[in-house]
């Protein structure tokens, strides 16, 4: 589903920065995959080129076969709207918009009937459990129901690929608890492939599999056994491991 | 939510973003639709006002719908700058480029139309005070009564929802979309602090310097001359003052720890030095536009005072009629009675003298020799202080300001002797300056017993001069008017009839300049304005960092005093230095003193600002403590 070859960046400046050296990357249709690191490691560089947000400086990345970095810009758009869903740490809601029409932006940017919209987003909403905040400005809701919303969003569409760039970051354990088990429900039900770039090492053991990533290379990677708890007892002990700063994790949520 | 009820829902529920620039357009539309109400009004349109009037007019719209052209874009295009990451957002989720300029298209005829309609509306509210002032300033005739201004209407509202479908054709064009990553990270990047080159400091400061000196050296014709250079060194001496020479004088001071860790300083200076980039080129564009408001008005306001005043110092009585040569004494009683009689007509208290003007033959033509008495009338007549001359005496009054003799010639009376019958000759004594008597060249006066001794002069013109009484303005006008209906113009001054004649043709002229100028400095005002909220939210974001260390309500509105005052001061303070440089220049061109006009009309620009600087810093600091508290 998605392949990553070979991909390095470098960012140019007074002093060039490779971010990323060599990366490969393999996720097949409807895997949940973490990927993790320390501050600094790239892990969200190489989201960000997955996303088509930022271009690679070497190297391919390919989404069910296609370079869409190879994409003209308004096919690049339509590729977005269609085929990628993005949730960010910073929930990144337009505040002019209630949650409900937040949720149809990509299908109203689309083109799509109004009448399907609204089905497709009671539907979603439903699933996620915010069906009562729909009329809701963004200033007025949770942390926790906007990352939902904003889940929601992102999933409204049917997309191939959602790709996560710490959604928990913002939120408290009892809410990230929730986000990342609903997430997860849809990576089943929906047989959504999932990219999931994180620092919590809770949130990353409702993937199937994590990626380690330490100054930009590949470093190791785990795969989730029987229970949750040994998988994130696993990624506590490569974490500790890699070695870097304890500071760059987040204390244990219970 | 289809497409277009999203472009709606994202302006209606952000309405602060939009507001200022709403507020601008809803400005610019006013200014034009309100010089539009003035510039259709039947008043000037069925012929009473002379063609180049009207003309003139047109032009003045005209560059008033330039000039909102190019004030509408800028402002469109820093306010889409702003938005660089909303836009980085919306493409992310699957925005095309299309869309984007479909939705800023969609947004900005949105905006246009409802400023366009506001403006027209509130400039339909004010039209009835703008008449008023301009029937004040224009001396028109008949009273310039309020009329529904549909052709007004119609020109503004076609011209503005074209000028905004332009721009918006145009602005869609300009958001160049580069990398995305760019757009959504664009409000964290750091512009950087700008630099400043020694060598450029010194050029600005020479250029300013040398451009100061020359216009304020250079006289008479040489100003026409020295102009254009002295413009252009000095246009470009101002960009590099903000660019060059501020930058240079901040990073002096942040160098210095003394000044830059004293109290809040800090915040003051840092902020100061990384915006200086931005604020340089706006700074320079409202030094400048400011400068042109400040010149065209200066200069106009002055212009008319030289001529009004040259003509009220050089006929200083009500009415004044001098005959001809060859008017007969009965012609001059027939004059002079039409005159008395009007007068009496209109209900004009006056008092009268007449004299007999003697002019003697010269080698360099005529001179007019008058004695005491006859001066003393007339003097008396004005309440003038009168003259006491011995008979040994003769006074030499010279040429008044009218006449453009050298200096050096101003005394040459002084030393030719007035010649007498039995062959004697007195020498004039003592110069002094009067404009008693109509004559504009120099003249002596001598004693009465003196005077007897002349020969037959070779010209006689008899000057009858009635002084009316205060508060007669409006009458004496009309007794002017009427006047000049039956006696020859030739013969007569009648001050206050000229006076509102010329106020007349002048008034229009004046109104046009001043609207332009203050079109030109509302746009200044908007400038700066639009500057201080483009940097809200980063303020908003730095205080409350600040704030969480410790900042008291006062050091906060300190530094929010402070940082706006320079915002709103620097331009304004350079333009002020600007106008008063150009109006000196001016009042050399015509070597008439234009300080008290020059000062009026800078104090009150001044002063505007000043209550502009209040009432906008108010509001920002309620923003700023508001998101801190």
């Amino acid at each position: 589903m998605l392949q990553v070859q070979n991909v390095s960046k470098v960012y140019e400046g007074k002093i060039a920065y490779r971010a990323l050296s060599n990366i490969d990357l393999e996720i097949e249709k409807g895997e949940f995959v973490g990927v993790m690191g320390p501050s600094g490691s790239g892990k969200t560089t190489l989201l960000n080129m997955v996303a088509t947000i930022d271009e690679p400086t070497t190297g391919d990345v390919l989404i069910e076969g296609k370079n869409p970095h190879a994409l003209s810009r308004n096919e690049l758009a339509r590729f977005r709207r269609r085929e990628l869903g993005f949730v960010f740490q910073e929930f990144n809601l337009l505040h002019t918009l209630t949650v409900e029409e937040n949720m149809v932006l990509p299908l109203t940017l689309d083109g799509k009937r109004v009448k399907e919209m609204k089905q497709q987003a009671n539907a979603i909403a439903e699933k996620l459990g915010i069906a009562d905040i729909m009329t809701k400005r963004t200033h007025e809701i949770s942390g926790g129901q906007a990352q939902r919303a904003a889940i929601a969003r992102a999933m409204i569409h049917q997309p191939k690929l959602l790709l996560a760039d710490e959604p928990t970051g913002n939120l408290d354990s009892k809410a990230s608890k929730d986000v990342m088990g609903m997430l997860s429900s849809l990576n089943k039900q929906e047989k959504a492939t999932m990219m999931l770039v994180t620092h919590d090492p809770q949130a990353a053991s409702y993937a199937d599999r994590v990626v380690f990533i330490r100054d930009g290379k590949f470093y190791s990677e785990i795969h989730h056994g029987k229970s949750r708890q040994t998988f994130f007892q696993s990624i506590i002990d490569t974490l500790s491991l890699m070695g870097g700063d304890d500071s760059d994790f987040s204390p244990v949520r219970g | 939510m289809t497409f277009r009820q999203f472009a709606v829902n994202n302006v209606i529920r952000n309405k602060r973003l939009y507001v200022a620039y709403f507020l601008s357009s809803l400005f610019t539309v006013m200014i034009f639709f309100t010089f539009a109400i003035f510039a259709f009004h039947p008043t000037f349109m069925d012929g009473s006002v002379r063609g180049e009037v009207l003309y003139g007019m047109a032009i003045a719209g005209g560059i008033i719908y330039v000039f909102s052209f190019f004030f509408v874009l800028y402002s469109m295009s820093s306010f889409l700058q702003s938005r660089k990451r909303e836009f980085g957002l919306l493409m992310m989720h699957g925005m095309t480029t299309r869309q984007i300029r479909l939705m800023i298209f969609m947004e900005n005829m949105l905006i246009g139309f409802f400023a366009t309609l506001g403006g027209i509306l509130l400039g339909l509210v004010f039209a009835k005070a703008i008449l008023l002032l301009a029937e004040n300033v224009l001396v028109i005739d008949e009273t310039l009564h309020f009329y529904f201004p549909l052709l007004a209407i119609i020109l503004t509202f076609v011209s503005f929802i074209v000028l905004f479908l332009l721009i918006s054709l145009f602005v869609s064009f300009i958001l160049r979309t580069r990398r995305l990553v760019d757009l959504i990270k664009a409000d964290k990047q750091s512009k950087g602090e700008p630099k400043a080159s020694v060598v450029l400091t010194v050029i600005a400061v020479i250029l300013l310097a040398s451009g100061y000196m020359t216009a304020l050296y250079v006289k008479g014709m040489q100003v026409v001359m020295a102009m254009l250079p002295v413009i252009i060194v000095v246009t470009i001496g101002t960009y590099l003052l903000f660019t060059q020479l501020s930058v240079y004088v901040i990073r002096r001071l942040k160098g210095s720890k003394g000044i830059f860790w004293r109290k809040t300083n800090m915040v003051l200076f840092s902020d100061l030095s990384f915006r200086m980039k931005d604020n340089a080129r706006s700074f320079f564009m409202v030094a400048i536009i400011s400068t042109v408001a400040f010149s065209a008005i200066g200069s106009l306001y002055g212009a008319q005072s030289y001529l009004t005043r040259g003509m009220t110092e050089a006929n200083p009585f009500s009415f004044l009629y001098t005959s001809s040569p060859e008017n007969d004494e009965d012609a001059i009683r027939e004059d002079v009675q039409v005159i008395e009689e009007t007068m009496d007509k209109y209900d004009i208290d006056a008092d009268s003298s007449i004299i007999d003007m003697t002019y003697f033959s010269r080698d360099d033509g005529e001179v007019l020799i008058t004695n005491e008495s006859q001066y003393n009338l007339f003097a008396h007549l004005l309440g003038e202080k009168t003259v006491q001359i011995e008979d040994n005496e003769a006074v030499v009054v010279s040429d008044s300001s009218r006449v453009l003799e050298p200096d050096s010639e101003t005394d040459r009376l002084m030393d030719d002797p007035v010649e007498l019958t039995d062959g004697t000759a007195i020498q004039p004594d003592r110069m002094m300056e009067s404009s008693v008597l109509p004559e504009m060249y120099s003249y002596y006066i001598i004693s009465d017993a003196m005077y007897e001794q002349l020969p037959q002069p070779d010209t006689v013109e008899t000057s009858v001069a009635w002084m009316a009484d205060k508060g007669q303005e409006d009458a004496l006008i009309q007794a002017g008017e009427a006047i000049f209906d039956q006696i020859d113009s030739y013969n007569l001054v009648a001050i206050d009839f000229s006076l509102y004649q010329i106020n007349k043709v002048y008034g229009p002229i004046l109104f046009i300049g001043l609207f332009i100028g203050i079109v030109f400095f509302v746009s200044a005002g908007s400038f700066l304005y639009f500057r201080l909220y483009t940097d809200l939210d980063d303020d908003k974001e730095k205080f409350r960092t600040i704030a969480k260390m410790g900042l008291t309500d006062k050091e906060l509105k300190k530094v929010i005093n402070r940082q706006t005052a320079l915002l709103f001061f620097a331009p304004i303070v350079v333009a002020l230095i600007h106008g008063a440089v150009a109006l000196t220049a001016l009042s050399h061109l015509f070597d008439f003193s234009l300080v008290n006009e020059s000062a009026l009309v800078l104090g009150a620009f001044a002063f505007i600002q000043i209550i502009y600087f209040v009432v906008v810093r108010y509001f920002y600091t309620k923003q700023i403590r508001r998101a801190i508290f």
